[in-house]
């Protein structure tokens, strides 16, 4: 690791250093009841609290098998609809205002229809995070697609490539940059979709212990899961989502010059 | 010779003619073509009805639902939460901006300071202001604070990080520039760092409305001080699906005005504008 890199990271732990001691100071030095900020010592006890009963845990891997179930549905569904509209011209025109308008829509908008027709609980989830997710992969896919260079296609045309070929070596990675960027934005409108479904139409997972622990009150909890949910969010995007997205981007350089 | 005037005047008709009715059919084929998936889509979803004997609690019939819509015109309820839905919207898109901007630029203009707050910045553009929501309940209630509340804190972060980001990608020699001529960090800020960054803030401004809105219809249905997101909510309660369905159509067009009508236009304008700067 180099010096600045060190550096930068150093300086990047001083807000955070800085917050925490505000924090610590306001609840120390005021008499702030424990409901309206709780001392980051009480949110420590709540985490462990949660932690050493296993509710955590449990809350933490419902949530993130729900967006993993929805991601991974938007993803197949999204990438091979958005393939199919963007090869077949009309098609793609007869779709793509659907998918931006259905994208307006967002997939917050589904909650209480998704409750009303899936009831309480992970399909209804599910359903919501698709709606979040699924129109900005496909519609990502199409325009990814079609800015694929025509002469590409041809080339491969030329040289007696069927569709198998034409897609697997032309129109997918020609348009992997595209359909990574639709699925780090997709994404990240699908987990807040995530967190909003929770906190209305599920009885488990991050949103429902923020909401139920409203209900009573109990703030250390509410900013355990506000943290966790930062945190989590935070690993997807930084180690999984950006990695990908730099690495399609860097192959479609190397794409471009040839 | 009155003849020969109008012969004249519909000459020059005839001869501007073809390119304005040329527009106009273009304009029609082209509105014919965005439309068409529309009633389409309508056309399949009157047929799922029909075939398959659903109860309206399920999946009311279009006509329902369009139906559904003139009690609650009649009534003023669907204005009413319109308007609330956008000033609330409107209020904290204004503040979150008037205070995202000058903060980026104020923890932008250092380097050090720029390169402290970027994690944490981004950690809390990260955290969603939906998940502030239970916290926003305790402290401020069930009311219009609390929506409030969530919003701003929505578009503040990434109006404010993108805005930092901006300032730092603006090259260095601009700002040198004008400072070897003599210019004061306030010119530095109207001249060089505000258009520098404009891209930036105005990719920031549009992830924090369009994070926000979604947060608004998430908070409203949670909150439940009016709204559309109230509106869902509360038909929802009633099973009343066509309501629902008038619901989320007039959200997908709402957030289309907002797009079309004031994030398109911004943007245009700055693009080219950054355009101009490029060359």
């Amino acid at each position: 690791m180099t010096r600045a890199r060190l550096q930068e990271i150093g300086l990047g732990v001083l807000p955070f250093a800085g917050l925490l001691a505000a924090w610590w100071a306001i609840t120390g030095l005021t008499h702030v009841s424990m409901a309206t900020l709780p001392s980051p010592a009480a949110v420590w006890s709540a985490a462990s609290g949660l932690w050493s009963t296993g509710d955590l845990q449990t809350d933490i891997l419902t949530s993130m098998g729900r967006i993993a179930l929805g991601a991974g549905v938007s993803i197949v569904l999204g990438i091979g609809l958005g393939l199919a509209a963007g090869l077949n011209r009309p098609l793609g025109d007869l779709l793509l205002p659907l998918a931006s308008f259905f994208n307006s829509v967002s997939g917050i908008a589904w909650i209480p229809l998704a409750i009303t027709w899936f009831g309480l609980g992970t399909v209804a989830v599910t359903f919501i995070i698709v709606n979040a997710v699924f129109f900005l992969i496909f519609f990502n896919t199409v325009l990814g697609v079609r800015s694929v260079p025509r002469i590409m296609e041809q080339a491969v045309r030329t040289l007696g490539g069927g569709y198998r070929e034409l897609i697997l070596h032309v129109f997918l990675p020609g348009a992997l940059p595209h359909i990574m960027s639709g699925i780090r934005s997709g994404l990240g409108f699908g987990w807040r979709a995530l967190i909003a479904a929770e906190l209305i139409a599920a009885t488990s997972g991050l949103g429902f212990l923020i909401y139920d622990a409203s209900n009573f009150l109990r703030s250390d909890r509410i900013l355990t899961g506000i943290l966790i949910i930062g945190a989590i969010w935070m690993i997807i995007d930084n180690l999984v989502l950006k990695p990908l997205e730099r690495r399609t981007v860097e192959r479609w350089g190397t794409v471009r010059t040839l | 010779m009155a003849t020969v005037r109008i012969r004249a005047a519909e000459a020059g008709r005839e001869l501007e003619a073809p390119a304005g009715l040329d527009r106009l059919r273009r304009a029609l084929s082209r509105a014919g073509r965005s439309l068409l998936p529309f009633a389409l889509l309508v056309a399949v979803w009157w047929a799922v009805e029909v075939a398959f004997r659903l109860s309206p609690t399920v999946l009311p019939s279009p006509w329902q639902t369009v139906s559904a819509t003139w009690p609650l015109i009649q009534r003023g309820i669907l204005p009413d939460y319109v308007t609330s839905s956008l000033t609330r919207m409107a209020i904290a898109g204004l503040f979150g901006v008037a205070a995202g901007v000058p903060m980026g630029l104020l923890l932008g203009s250092n380097r050090y300071v720029s390169v402290a707050f970027a994690p944490f910045l981004n950690f809390f553009q990260a955290l969603s202001g939906i998940a502030w929501l239970p916290l926003m309940l305790v402290w401020f209630g069930f009311g219009e604070k609390t929506i409030q509340a969530v919003i701003l804190y929505t578009v503040f972060f990434p109006v404010a990080f993108n805005t930092m980001i901006g300032v730092r990608t603006v090259p260095l020699h601009y700002a040198h520039a004008l400072r070897v001529l003599g210019a004061g960090r306030l010119r530095l800020i109207r001249d060089v760092w505000v258009p520098g960054a404009l891209p930036s803030i105005l990719l920031g401004l549009r992830l924090g409305i369009a994070y926000g809105w979604r947060a608004l219809i998430a908070g409203e249905m949670v909150v439940g001080a009016g709204g559309i997101g109230f509106l869902l909510f509360q038909a929802r309660s009633f099973h009343q699906t066509d309501r629902i369905m008038d619901g989320m159509i007039l959200i997908g067009l709402l957030w289309l005005l907002i797009d079309l009508g004031f994030l398109r236009p911004v943007e245009r304008a700055t693009i080219e504008r950054w355009g101009m700067l490029q060359r």
